[in-house]
């Protein structure tokens, strides 16, 4: 399957834009690509191929154990996609993943333009705070922000009661959904800026100094300037940050499993990632889970299809 | 020339890389096939124990029993949780890094000897104990009349407390008992300590009024009976409890209950026997406990029954089976039989722990929270005998109906919704 979708372009390239290559015809390119096909093979490929297959059969516990599965057909995909359970859920995960996309691209550009002002120690200082941050495993963030929003023990209730006066000791954080969905934001945006924060750092430092300092003398404001010139610079970088965004907040399961594992009512908290979770691994429907995950698939190639065909233009050029 | 050497290169490294590919699919193969045959060879054996219920005492006699039994072959206790265990053996069991035995909740054996994740034990059973066994758990292990996964210990609830706190006369009835719970409540102490999705201490309050979880019906089908009128009955005063005697989160779990109890915060506690040893822990332990504050003088009693007596309570406890796929049946076999072996479980019996051998119950230790939790073992019940009730765990939904109980949701409404999920799971 890769290789048809590898062939195309260079076969275009070498009898397009340059004809002389033409009558080379060395095997060596795909000697030198053969171990990363092989590893892409092995590593993507099967999984996703099994993955596929699996989501047509019916699948459960007992065919993890060698029993012969049944072929049956659309069933599982019929199922889910008449579960009223799993709109639900779907519309969870976009609203969440939207709410977080938003604060992290916020935060992140708010960062890296303080950066460029930064003196040299400061922006030292930031960096190996925001590496840090980065640098922490999922795991361990949650358990922290778990102990953090602790309803009994946690520091947030106990500042805030001493600020307010009011009693706040008891408070559960997790228990109302919403809530819920706010410590795991902020969880996961702590965790998702300093990569945007990084990353637009390095676009927007190459942002030619002359051209923000003509535009200064011509008299415009600083946020037009970042409008109307950092902006259109670093355009690709945050077309693909944004969608790596998307796709990382649409998938997010860790924070939210190890949130659901300290507090909350699980069905009422469930991400699209946690239900694949619950319906496969949890009660060992494998078929129906299957069935959702190559659901997510497509609605994640969607996605990317954008940033895949943005990818394939710029490499044209 | 240059390109030639790169060639040579790139085909030596593909060819590399395929040889390994190749040789871990024969190592596969070639160890099934070893174990299949291999008599007593020695090997290394992986034993799966769950939570921190099985003493440290028990552990150590079973590595240097097994291993001089087994002269070249060594034995590794890997600890597991409680939490998501389900979802981990189902992974384990079914992959080729298979642990050789495995602990599993009693309420959870049947998801696996229902779908043959564990080794066949129906003839060994006499020479595990036979009709000495706790019978109740044998059934548990028991599938299609096929003896899967042994009993390991049983571990009945008892209500403890400390005399510090609590000053009334034991309760000797249920309504007594919420009576005296929501007396002693203050905003500092909780009559009763009672974490939203601890839904095991729940089941004896439906119980008691006549309530079920749920019945198979002579054609197969299953009918949950929280709803149900002794049911409903039941859960009213769960709620009660919940809202009116425990300051304890709604939607906070049952574990490290002797930190709040530590705290001097608590006045009854609804636990697993073994609860006490985590209580009477010295403050500088690793996991610390008050074995010189309100740990010094606990005191535990059976919860009482609605018309007195000892109530019907949750039958906690483990099962023990050798996997399937493990590599060294006959070693695992070995171990197993040293798990069920009078030396082993009369360490677990002198823990406080009711053994899975029933002439072993002799030697629990002699003192009030022992026999507390031995009064409430002798009327114990266990959840619906169904190779689908470990999803019903698994899935939360109990624990999410009790959050929401917990919370002062409606309970005839809550009732209802969680009747149709269990239903819709059992009966799937």
């Amino acid at each position: 399957m890769s290789s048809t979708t590898l062939e195309n372009p260079t076969a275009e390239r070498s009898s397009g834009s340059q004809p002389e290559r033409k009558k080379r015809k060395s095997p060596l390119p795909w000697f030198l690509l053969a171990p990363t096909l092989i590893v892409l093979g092995v590593l993507t490929g099967y999984p996703l191929i099994r993955l596929i297959i699996m989501s047509f059969q019916e699948y459960e516990r007992a065919q993890l154990m060698g029993v012969p599965a049944e072929w049956v057909g659309f069933q599982n995909y019929t199922d889910i996609l008449t579960d009223p359970d799993f709109w639900t859920v779907l519309a969870r995960s976009f609203v969440f993943m939207i709410f977080c996309v938003f604060f992290t691209m916020l935060l992140g550009i708010l960062i890296a333009l303080l950066m460029l002002r930064l003196n040299k120690g400061f922006k030292l200082l930031t960096s190996i705070g925001l590496l840090l941050a980065w640098a922490m495993p999922q795991l361990a963030t949650m358990i922290v922000f778990g102990w953090i929003f602790d309803t009994e023990y946690g520091v947030v209730n106990h500042v805030l009661t001493s600020i307010t006066g009011n009693d706040w000791m008891g408070h559960s954080w997790l228990i109302n959904p919403l809530s819920f969905f706010f410590v795991a934001g902020i969880a996961i945006i702590w965790q998702a800026v300093p990569f945007i924060a990084f990353t637009m750092y390095a676009g927007l430092s190459q942002v030619p100094g002359e051209v923000l300092e003509a535009a200064q003398l011509d008299g415009t404001s600083p946020f037009q300037r970042f409008r109307l010139i950092m902006v259109p610079f670093v355009r690709s970088i945050l077309t693909v940050l944004i969608i790596l965004s998307i796709i990382w907040d649409l998938r997010v399961f860790t924070q939210i499993f190890a949130l659901q594992g300290v507090g909350g009512i699980s069905e009422q908290t469930n991400t699209i990632g946690t239900y694949i979770y619950q319906v496969g691994m949890a009660q060992g429907h494998y078929g129906p889970a299957s069935a959702i995950a190559v659901i997510l698939v497509i609605i994640m190639m969607a996605i990317s299809y954008y940033y895949v065909r943005q990818t394939l233009k710029e490499e044209e050029l | 020339m240059k390109r030639n050497r790169l060639v040579a290169t790139t085909v030596a490294s593909t060819i590399t890389l395929a040889l390994a590919l190749a040789a871990c699919g024969s190592d596969d193969s070639s160890s099934d096939e070893g174990s299949s045959d291999a008599a007593v060879e020695s090997g290394d054996l992986r034993v799966w124990l769950v939570g921190t219920d099985t003493p440290q005492d028990a552990r150590d006699y079973l590595i240097e029993t097994f291993e001089s039994e087994n002269e070249g072959s060594t034995l590794t206790i890997e600890e597991q949780a409680w939490d998501g265990l389900v979802d981990k053996l189902t992974t384990s069991l079914s992959s080729s890094d298979s642990p050789d035995v495995v602990e599993v909740g009693n309420t959870q054996a049947s998801a696996f000897t229902s779908a043959g994740f564990f080794a066949d034990l129906t003839e060994d059973y006499d020479a595990l104990g036979g009709d000495d066994l706790l019978q109740g758990f044998v059934e548990a292990g028991t599938y299609d009349d096929k003896f899967y996964a042994a009993p390991y210990y049983s571990g009945a609830r008892a209500v403890f407390y400390t005399p510090q706190i609590v000053t009334n006369e034991i309760p000797t009835t249920l309504d007594e008992y919420i009576s005296t719970a929501k007396d002693n409540t203050t905003d500092d102490v909780s009559g009763m300590w009672w974490p939203g999705q601890d839904w095991y201490n729940a089941l004896p309050f439906v119980w008691e009024n006549g309530g079920f979880i749920a019945e198979q019906a002579d054609d197969g089908t299953w009918e949950a009976g929280f709803s149900s009128e002794g049911g409903i009955k039941g859960l009213e005063q769960v709620q009660d409890l919940m809202v009116n005697a425990s300051n304890a989160p709604a939607d906070g779990q049952e574990t490290d209950l002797q930190v709040p109890f530590c705290e001097g915060s608590v006045g009854y506690l609804s636990a697993p026997t073994w609860i006490k040893w985590s209580i009477v822990a010295e403050p500088d332990a690793e996991v610390p406990g008050c074995s010189d504050t309100y740990g010094s003088d606990l005191a535990a009693f059976a919860l009482p029954g609605a018309d007195g007596g000892a109530a019907q309570v949750f039958a906690g406890g483990s099962n023990i089976a050798v996997a399937a796929k493990s590599e060294n049946p006959e070693l695992a076999k070995s171990a197993l039989e040293i798990m069920l072996s009078d030396g082993y479980q009369k360490i677990l019996a002198g823990n406080g722990l009711i053994p899975a051998k029933v002439s072993q119950a002799e030697y629990l230790p002699d003192d009030e929270i022992t026999q507390a939790g031995a009064a409430a073992a002798a009327n114990s019940k266990l959840t619906p005998a169904s190779p689908k009730w470990a999803d019903v765990e698994a899935q939360k939904v109990l624990q999410d109906s009790f959050v929401k109980i917990a919370q002062g949701g409606d309970v005839t409404e809550i009732a209802t919704a969680l009747d149709e999920q269990i239903e819709s799971i059992l009966n799937s």
